[in-house]
């Protein structure tokens, strides 16, 4: 988490609602919201189309969407879970006009970054994601989409169950049960670094 | 993800869930993007926030649009006020006052039998003056019960549930009286769609575990048989001609598109390239065509097409612009069925729940009528009277028997849509008709 969250914010301890409240007006608002969420959406739109480009481009598209849609954010909830809303819905076009959900080529899939570490470990760690991505897409997907919530877009379980229209007690079942696929569908990926 | 978020997982699965999450923290962010989005963000947010931009000079334009609109609306209804009466003759007066369409709904002597509605991962069933809906199963014992299809001669409805990613196949007599399980707590994982055979005898399939893969069942849970494909399946398959083969949206190593199997020896052809969606076809009830939407982005047009099954040849019932090029904001057509005469067809055609509107094409390709601006998931009574669909949270009917070529008649409020389990995307909302002349 380099450059941004290394900016000193303007707003420290103004919560998300107040935040959005203000971003109506205030540029530099929107810009903190911007800043503390990117990475979220950035990771659950790259857990879903395991590209770093769509991840960007569709990233894009849902941070300019909420900028025009600001107003429509009343604050009834988390300002994460509309944010959410609003990726789901731009995830849901992409693979409309890709059709469908498509197997991502393995070699093509994975290009992800990870500045700092030594080139075999980063290796390592891309084919581990790799795999993990490969088993998300062949499991249910009601706890895909919990995983992903929860570990790619950092939500808690209160809010996954706010987006996936479930309880909190559901949406913990969901994530047992996901972890559970991705210890068998992954075992090789995941017990590596076991110690 | 947040510790403390992390420490609420079951003990045996939190090393898995420390390794991910510590997988995760390494996808990087190039700097880079993350300085060019929020510069693009910023100037977008400026030009927003201009003061020239404010809410003053934006609401005059919009207040007088919304008088131009008005004034609009009024020379329209005076005019239709005006010609209504004369028309209402010249079509030799068949048409029924409102009023009376209404009461024989209520009454049961037009569409008769149940609507079914699948809403918010529960299914319903209207009650018997259809003025409201009944929940199957309300014990909520069963899971998120994701969809149904009737048997051909409306005897039977079959229902999806599914807990903690395990699918069950229900079946239900024609009045929702008693819930059995057919494949119970099944093996084959998520179950998707079902569909019956067109003889009743059968269920196919298909499990979000490998969609690559088909089942076929026995209507009483014997004889499960597993079908390998080359294709991958998407949504929506359905049986075809004969029982002898299965169509489905898909793809295979080069497209997606709309692909037919046979049964017997896994040979694929894909009908179109240009089908998009999930569920913009539909087979002829005679089973002699195949109705779909193709998208064509070069010439702008999503067309509705009608093919012989037998022969290829096809016919476009009508057209409906879209955007050309491939950008994000395509319409998407679904929940396209045949009325049971197969001379007309509906389906919805937009792209969130509220821009959706509802179509009605002749087959004989002499008119397509927006039925409804704002609705989706219609579907036609089994005698062709009444055209059922959902908008704005509630459920409308329309009544066929006097549609003229051009225009929709007006619709009756049938009752407000029930609440479900469970927040659903709306395109899981389905309604369909008993099949069949049952009383």
């Amino acid at each position: 988490m380099a450059t941004f969250m290394n900016l000193e914010s303007q707003y420290p301890s103004v919560d998300d609602a107040r935040l959005a409240q203000q971003a109506r007006a205030d540029p530099e608002a929107f810009a903190e919201l911007y800043r503390r969420h990117v990475w979220s959406i950035y990771r659950y739109h790259l857990a879903h189309t395991g590209d770093v480009k769509d991840a960007e481009d569709l990233t894009s598209q849902t941070f300019m969407a909420a900028l025009e849609g600001i107003r429509s954010y009343r604050g009834t909830g988390p300002y994460i879970t509309w944010l959410i809303g609003i990726a789901s819905r731009k995830r849901a076009r992409f693979f409309q006009r890709r059709g469908s959900r498509p197997e991502v080529p393995l070699d093509a899939a994975l290009h992800l970054p990870t500045p700092g570490l030594p080139t075999d470990k980063a290796a390592s760690r891309r084919l581990q994601m790799d795999q993990i991505l490969g088993a998300l897409r062949n499991i249910s997907r009601d706890r895909a989409e919990a995983l992903i919530l929860c570990f790619f877009g950092g939500l808690n379980f209160v809010e996954a169950g706010l987006v996936l229209g479930k309880s909190e007690a559901a949406v913990k079942m969901l994530i047992s049960r996901g972890l559970q696929d991705l210890r068998t569908r992954t075992s090789l990926a995941l017990e590596v670094d076991y110690e | 993800m947040n510790k403390d978020v992390l420490d609420q997982i079951p003990a045996d699965e939190q090393p898995v869930a420390y390794k991910l999450d510590s997988l995760v923290e390494d996808m990087q962010l190039s700097p880079t993007f993350q300085w060019e989005l929020e510069t693009q963000l910023m100037d977008a947010a400026k030009r927003k926030t201009r003061p020239g931009q404010g809410w003053h000079t934006k609401i005059i334009p919009a207040v007088g649009w919304a008088i131009l609109a008005l004034c609009a609306v009024f020379l329209l209804n005076w005019s239709i006020r005006s010609l209504a009466p004369n028309w209402t003759r010249a079509a030799g007066g068949t048409s029924e006052p409102q009023i009376s369409f209404e009461d024989n709904v209520r009454q049961a002597n037009i569409c008769t039998g149940p609507l079914a509605l699948a809403h918010g991962f529960a299914v319903f069933l209207t009650n018997q003056d259809k003025t409201g809906f009944v929940m199957l199963d309300e014990q909520k014992t069963i899971g998120e019960l994701r969809s149904f299809a009737w048997s051909t001669d409306g005897r039977q409805l079959a229902i999806v549930g599914n807990t903690t990613g395990r699918g069950t196949i229900y079946l239900t007599d024609s009045a929702g009286n008693t819930l059995q399980p057919v494949l119970s707590d099944s093996e084959l994982g998520y179950l998707m769609d079902m569909t019956w055979s067109h003889d009743g005898k059968q269920f196919l399939m298909w499990s979000i575990e490998n969609n690559s893969i088909i089942y076929l069942l026995n209507v009483d849970g014997t004889g499960l048989v597993e079908k390998q494909l080359d294709v991958q399946m998407f949504a929506t398959p359905q049986f075809g001609p004969d029982n002898e083969s299965i169509i489905f949206y898909g793809a295979d190593s080069s497209s997606a598109g709309l692909f037919e199997v046979m049964l017997d020896s896994s040979q694929a052809r894909m009908i179109s390239a240009r089908v998009e969606d999930e569920s913009g076809y539909a087979l002829s009830p005679d089973g002699s065509r195949l109705a779909y939407v193709e998208m064509d982005r070069e010439l702008g047009e999503a067309r509705i097409v009608s093919e012989e099954m037998a022969t290829g040849g096809k016919d476009v019932i009508a057209i409906l612009p879209i955007l050309k090029g491939s950008g994000s904001s395509l319409p998407e057509s679904a929940n396209l069925s045949w009325s049971s005469d197969g001379k007309t067809l509906v389906f919805d055609f937009g792209r969130g729940a509220t821009d959706r509107a509802v179509y009605l094409a002749y087959v004989d390709s002499t008119g397509l009528i927006k039925v409804a601006d704002s609705g989706h998931a219609p579907a036609i009574s089994a005698d062709g009277r009444c055209l059922a669909y959902i908008s704005n949270k509630q459920v409308f009917l329309m009544d066929l028997s006097s549609t003229p070529s051009n225009s929709a008649p007006t619709p009756v409020l049938l009752t407000d849509l029930p609440a479900g389990r469970a927040i659903a995307d709306f395109r899981l909302d389905k309604l369909q008709w008993r099949p069949g002349t049952l009383p």
